[in-house]
């Protein structure tokens, strides 16, 4: 019995942590994919901002019909912001730091103004679930990881295995990592720095994008103000938990996730605690999110430092350094 | 060369001109630079602004008028230069040792949460309370850096992304305080804490400015007194340039970096007591803190660390904030104010770099007529520590 409710609370717990924290995963994917190459962007935040509102846009004022192209645009848009910050930082060796924040206030200050007139609209162009048929109905075990939309397994399944395969096993995953690590040895062996650079920094921030069309075309699913509420910014901690490395990015989301979702599920069933009301333990839960990310970072730093053994979880040596061949 | 490095310099070998990489910025030329990028980032803004139909001209001359046209002006800009400043000021001397505090809304934040619980539940003279509520709020900004500043220092843990996170935990802190455990069950409107019953002193001759806008003028002054006369300031001069030959320097880097992010934080939380003492903001909600610790951020990227240059930043970027507000009332929405500070930061940070170039006229270079020379000597500098 008892175990049955732990079961079931654990499954629906994980169930409903999956879509929520999708859009982190994107995020931190993309994310993750700019800084193996050396380019730290801070603008998640922002670039979710403006994927989503792209979307939204393409779907209630041009008529797009297909999530899929809803979200291709937002994709787009939020490649042409990743792309001014990209010239910014890499061929104009700007601040990286400084950019990438006016990238974060710029993205929510212009999908602010754009979602103005769209508030609260609900968005009819959503994503469908996935099902996969009879026999596998009606068992919660199975739908807490089954019957979720298509962009939840390309994020949580399709996005690490291919990135892992780029990065650690062929030969161009080997030269860009070698961008990120030792820039000035990839230029030697003929590797465009600044050309993989922008490239990758650009595609990192269509999948951030594609994060924030989720979010209007499946998660929420319609445009409010400040739509990405901090998860721009735990998906760059989810990157710093995973040590750059895919496959963890998924365990960093999930933790995030499976945190909202308690919020989400206490604040519905009225949860209280002997000590602590309903009201008052649903404003202590929507902290922690943010607590156990804080918590999640100091992780690999602390296991490193406390002299456990750990694969390498440093960060790529070039990260944020701008490379400049006159200045070897 | 990059790609637009090679574009930049084809466009310019069509005319008499070339880029040359200055061996030395001064100081200087590089704030002169950063403000040229703002400049120049405003009249972007202006232009598109204009090409969206909305006329930039009488924008500018409303916000002008908004501020300096009458007293209301002037204290509004006062009143929202203070949190302002204060932040600012603690983003500045993180980044005299490269280090970069993200969270002081957060800490901010803190700071005001704990004067408030001070000024509520104490009785006393006002003074008294004041002082109190100053001393809580400077350590509440202090403790609140505290994990990220130990991580910092002793772990090598990014600052930037655990100073941020903890904006939302304040952020969260705060609402709870006004809609849960502070909470005042008379006020009817807005959801509150309750409000202190003291504030500080007014300034001569204003209705609503007190004598906190003084402070942030005394702690630059500090500030710019310790890293101009002490061991200290130097001491972190020299991390902010090369945190590993300061440690072969028998510099104790890692406490040194400890002690900065913790005298941030409480700069920012006392910023937070000074906002809250004000006549009117007695109280805390959810919307306490308009985000002013980006705007401190923006006035610390603006003067590149000099503290006098934060305090004119600072009244510059207030006065830009509260023209934003008035604007509000006018068809402008804060969310443009918000955009138009990722241009200007942009701005500021194409106009650190562009600061180390300059243009030279091709015939006069010819003349010297040493250019190889003129890269060894470069490349010896760069190789140099």
């Amino acid at each position: 019995m008892i175990l049955a409710i732990i079961e079931n609370a654990f499954l629906s717990l994980i169930g409903s942590a999956i879509p929520a924290s999708a859009v982190v995963m994107l995020a931190a994917t993309g994310a993750m994919l700019g800084e193996r190459v050396g380019v730290l962007n801070l603008g998640q935040e922002g670039l979710i901002g403006i994927g989503a509102v792209y979307s939204v846009i393409a779907v209630l004022s041009w008529g797009v019909e297909s999530p899929w192209l809803a979200m291709l645009i937002g994709m787009i848009a939020a490649a042409v912001a990743g792309l001014i910050f990209a010239v910014c930082v890499v061929a104009f060796r700007a601040s990286q730091v400084l950019v990438g924040l006016a990238l974060a206030l710029g993205g929510i200050g212009l999908s602010n103004q754009l979602g103005t007139n769209r508030n609260g609209t609900p968005i009819q162009t959503l994503f469908r679930e996935v099902n996969p048929g009879g026999i596998l109905d009606n068992h919660d075990a199975v739908s807490a990881f089954l019957f979720h939309d298509p962009v939840v397994y390309i994020a949580y399944i399709g996005l690490p295995v291919v990135l892992w395969f780029v990065l650690f096993r062929t030969r161009h995953g080997m030269n860009m990592r070698a961008v990120g690590e030792n820039p000035a040895a990839a230029d030697a062996v003929g590797v465009s720095v600044t050309g993989w650079r922008i490239f990758y920094s650009v595609l990192g921030a269509a999948l951030t994008g594609a994060g924030g069309a989720y979010m209007v075309l499946s998660f929420t699913p319609t445009w409010s103000p400040d739509i990405a509420r901090g998860r721009g910014w735990v998906a760059l901690a989810v990157v710093i938990f995973a040590g750059w490395r895919p496959g963890w990015a998924v365990a960093g989301a999930l933790l995030y996730g499976s945190m909202i979702s308690l919020d989400t599920t206490a604040q519905a069933r009225g949860w209280g605690l002997p000590f602590m009301g309903a009201s008052d333990l649903s404003f202590f839960l929507s902290m922690l999110p943010y607590v156990v990310t804080l918590v999640a970072i100091l992780i690999p730093a602390g296991a490193v430092k406390l002299g456990r053994r750990v694969r390498s979880t440093a960060a790529p040596a070039a990260l944020a350094i701008p490379y400049s061949r006159e200045e070897r | 060369m990059t790609p637009l490095g090679s574009i930049a310099s084809a466009v310019l070998r069509a005319t008499p001109w070339r880029l040359e990489r200055r061996l030395e910025v001064e100081a200087r030329r590089a704030a002169l630079s950063r403000i040229g990028g703002a400049v120049g980032a405003m009249v972007l803004v202006g232009i598109l602004l204009l090409l969206t139909g909305r006329n930039a001209f009488w924008i500018f001359w409303q916000a002008l008028d908004a501020i300096f046209g009458r007293q209301r002006g002037i204290e509004g800009a006062a009143l929202r230069a203070i949190p302002i400043l204060m932040t600012a000021l603690g983003v500045a001397l993180s980044l005299r040792m490269k280090v970069w505090n993200i969270g002081s809304d957060g800490q901010f934040l803190m700071g005001a949460l704990a004067a408030v619980g001070v000024g509520i539940h104490m009785d006393g003279p006002g003074w008294l309370v004041l002082i109190l509520m100053a001393v809580a709020a400077t350590l509440a900004g202090a403790v609140w850096i505290l994990v990220p500043a130990l991580a910092r220092a002793y772990w090598d843990v990014n600052e930037i992304i655990t100073t941020l996170l903890l904006n939302f935990v304040a952020l969260q802190l705060v609402t709870w305080s006004a809609l849960g455990f502070w909470r005042d069950k008379e006020a009817a409107v807005i959801q509150s804490t309750r409000e202190v019953s003291h504030t500080l002193p007014g300034l001569p001759g204003a209705n609503s400015v007190t004598i906190a806008l003084l402070v942030p003028l005394v702690i630059a002054a500090a500030l710019w007194w310790v890293f101009r006369s002490t061991t200290i300031g130097y001491e972190i001069d020299t991390i902010g340039g090369n945190p590993r030959a300061a440690g072969f320097a028998g510099i104790a880097v890692r406490r040194r970096i400890l002690v900065v992010m913790l005298f941030t934080g409480a700069i920012a939380g006392l910023g937070g007591m000074l906002q809250l003492s004000a006549p009117g903001a007695q109280a805390m909600n959810a919307g306490f803190s308009a985000q002013f610790g980006l705007s401190g951020f923006i006035v610390a990227a603006l003067a590149g660390a000099s503290f006098w240059g934060v305090i004119g930043g600072g009244l510059f970027i207030a006065s830009m904030f509260y023209a934003g507000i008035v604007l509000q009332t006018k068809g402008l929405s804060v969310y443009i104010i918000f955009a138009i500070y990722g241009v200007i930061l942009t701005g500021i940070a194409l106009g650190e770099i562009a600061a180390r170039y300059r243009v030279v006229r091709r015939d006069a270079d010819e003349a010297a007529s040493h250019p190889g020379a003129a890269v060894g000597t470069e490349a010896s500098r760069e190789a140099g520590p």
